[in-house]
């Protein structure tokens, strides 16, 4: 489109500019906050941090729970997903337009609706107790599966989303060719269509985890600080005790964690590509 | 005549502007109650002073956090702030003396917030009981220890540490048990035992009333301030009055030190602290009178921390306890409950 490369990187710099001041440097400083050790650079920060048995706690929870529903979310998404693709055309509007519903409610809202849904009196435990699976309300909130839930609940579209247009580039005649052939349905999933979806899979997988890693207000709502995670724990320490540097130290955290997320992602995308 | 008449308007609409230029007093709050606070004292004094009010909102560690930032050349004038972090204030030499011989309603504040930590650097203009909001119908509360016992815990919902509300009522569970050090080790252990019966440990009080409403806790301690959205419930709900008493939280105003405008300060400070005022933001239920002039109605009173009697038996915790001990009993707290 251009004559040279000069004429569009040109283009490109105000664009690049206006981030690199607004966005990338006050990034770096703060980022920086957390290797500074009075005047000199060190990682004291970090083995400070890690070397609390309450901030190793929370790391793993955070990790655990954003891997748990990065997992969940790509079974159900597939199930969704391929359910979606093959439906009418004007089914298959509505059904996008339900699971892209929720998206447009406040994320507060969503969270609160889940204290109701979850409370002892809530439609979850009235039905656990009518069906005789239990015979007095059981505790979900402020513990994890309620994190768990609402958090997979909050992320699900994107990845249905995702898998619904990698689905649908997906060759049509590619599972029947592969039944004929006399593959059985976990082979179809595992030889076919996982590897020419997985494009879709790594960018919904991305989207999940790194919003599961931050979001913050349901971990706030739903866990309490009884069930605190790395972004409860960031407000903690700004909030409460005024600690910058810690919370430099969690933002980083949360940053590599959300890069080497999408790398890894991409990794085994690719690897499988080779076979 | 009509020429006149127009003159005439647009000087009242230029002179207050003018004049607004001329004197401007910045003032640091709490976010609470943002718009009673304006129609019931802020707007009303800028028109008393002819002045303008810049006010700044924020929790208490962000505004000090500020304050100490802008220590060379102060921005604030005046800040309310709890007792502890008046203490703290001071302590950093933020702060200075109130020469309450400016204060006409000075000899009117009930003793206990004429000067809360007794050096002179700052005046308590509102207070609040603690206690335990409970479902009288499920339990019964005599004592702070009831809260954990076997059969109430797992329908408790107990402050975080880290709330103005946690100490406090950590304080009187160590009172009640018998055990009460500075350091809150022994409350804090037994909060701790039973940290997975409790159902949690809340942070923000206005979660507790739909909480409460579902069923989800039948108690928590909480302060007086958030007592009246519990009366609402239609539910049978009691503020106990346990065997070891209530506890509490003062909020004081302190005077910037090296600030710009310390008369005009001062001036607002006695504004604040006036019956006229105080009585309304009591009537509104925005804060209990630090006035002991004020006279409410018994519906008002009953959802305020009001009285002298009342006021008297606060049991608080000297801020400067809590200003040296914040840390040990967070660290104290994750280490038995946080995890």
């Amino acid at each position: 489109m251009f004559q040279n490369r000069a004429e569009a990187l040109a283009l490109a710099l105000p664009a690049a500019v206006f981030a690199a001041i607004v966005f990338l440097a006050p990034v770096v400083i703060l980022l920086a906050e957390g290797f500074r050790n009075a005047d000199s650079w060190s990682l004291s920060a970090y083995t400070t941090f890690f070397s609390d048995p309450l901030n190793r706690t929370v790391f793993l929870r955070t990790f655990r729970l954003g891997l748990m529903v990065t997992a969940v979310s790509a079974v159900i998404g597939y199930a969704a997903a391929f359910a979606i693709v093959n439906l009418t055309p004007r089914n298959k509007g509505q059904m996008i337009g339900l699971v892209v519903l929720p998206l447009m409610i406040s994320s507060v809202a969503r969270t609160y609706a889940w204290i109701v849904i979850l409370g002892r009196t809530g439609i979850v435990n009235q039905a656990l107790q009518l069906v005789g699976l239990s015979d007095e309300p059981i505790r979900f909130l402020f513990t994890e599966t309620a994190v768990f839930i609402g958090l997979l609940q909050l992320f699900l579209p994107l990845m249905i989303l995702s898998l619904i247009s990698a689905l649908e580039n997906m060759p049509k005649d590619a599972i029947p060719a592969a039944r004929v052939l006399g593959a059985n349905w976990f082979q179809v999933f595992f030889k076919v269509i996982l590897p020419l979806t997985k494009e879709g899979l790594v960018i919904g997988g991305t989207l999940v985890f790194t919003g599961s890693l931050t979001a913050y207000i349901t971990p706030a709502i739903l866990g309490g600080s009884k069930v605190l995670m790395l972004e409860t724990l960031l407000y903690q320490r700004v909030t409460v005790a005024n600690d910058f540097v810690a919370a430099s130290v969690i933002a980083f955290i949360l940053i590599v964690m959300s890069f080497a997320a999408n790398l890894l992602l991409k990794r085994l995308a690719t690897a499988r590509n080779k076979r | 005549m009509k020429k006149f008449l127009l003159a005439s308007s647009a000087l009242l609409l230029v002179a207050p502007a003018a004049s607004a230029q001329e004197k401007t007093l910045t003032i640091s709050v709490y976010g609470f109650a943002q718009d009673a606070f304006k129609e019931l004292v802020y707007t009303p004094f800028e028109q008393k002073c002819g002045c303008k009010l810049v006010v700044e909102t924020g929790n208490s560690v962000e505004r000090l956090a500020k304050m100490e930032a802008n220590k060379a050349s102060p921005v604030v004038d005046m800040a309310v702030v709890s007792m502890a972090d008046a203490l703290s204030a001071s302590r950093a030499d933020l702060i200075e003396k109130i020469d309450t011989s400016k204060l006409q309603n000075f000899n009117k504040l009930y003793d206990l917030a004429k000067d809360p930590n007794g050096d002179g650097m700052s005046v308590g203009y509102t207070f609040y009981a603690t206690s335990i909001v409970y479902r009288s119908d499920k339990m019964e509360v005599n004592s702070w220890a009831d809260l954990l016992d076997e059969k109430n815990a797992s329908h408790v919902a107990f402050p975080n540490v880290t709330t103005n509300q946690g100490p406090p009522a950590l304080y009187m569970v160590g009172e009640a048990i018998g055990k009460n050090t500075p350091d809150l080790k022994e409350a804090i252990a037994a909060v701790g035992a039973k940290k997975d019966d409790i159902v949690t440990f809340y942070v923000k009080s206005s979660q507790l009333v739909q909480l409460m409403q579902q069923e989800e806790i039948w108690a928590a301690p909480i302060g007086r301030f958030s007592w009246e959205g519990f009366t609402k419930l239609g539910l049978p709900i009691k503020w106990a009055t346990p065997k070891e008493g209530q506890t509490g939280g003062m909020n004081v105003m302190v005077l910037t030190k090296g600030g710009k405008n310390q008369d005009l300060a001062l001036q607002f400070m006695d504004f604040w602290l006036s019956t006229e005022i105080q009585t309304a933001l009591a009537e509104k239920l925005v804060d209990s009178p630090a006035n002991k002039d004020v006279k409410v109605s018994p519906e008002i009173a009953e959802n305020l921390t009001y009285g002298e009697e009342t006021v008297k038996n606060l049991k608080l915790i000297p801020s400067a306890v809590a200003l040296d001990n914040r840390e040990a009993w967070l660290s104290e707290w994750n280490a038995q409950v946080g995890q």
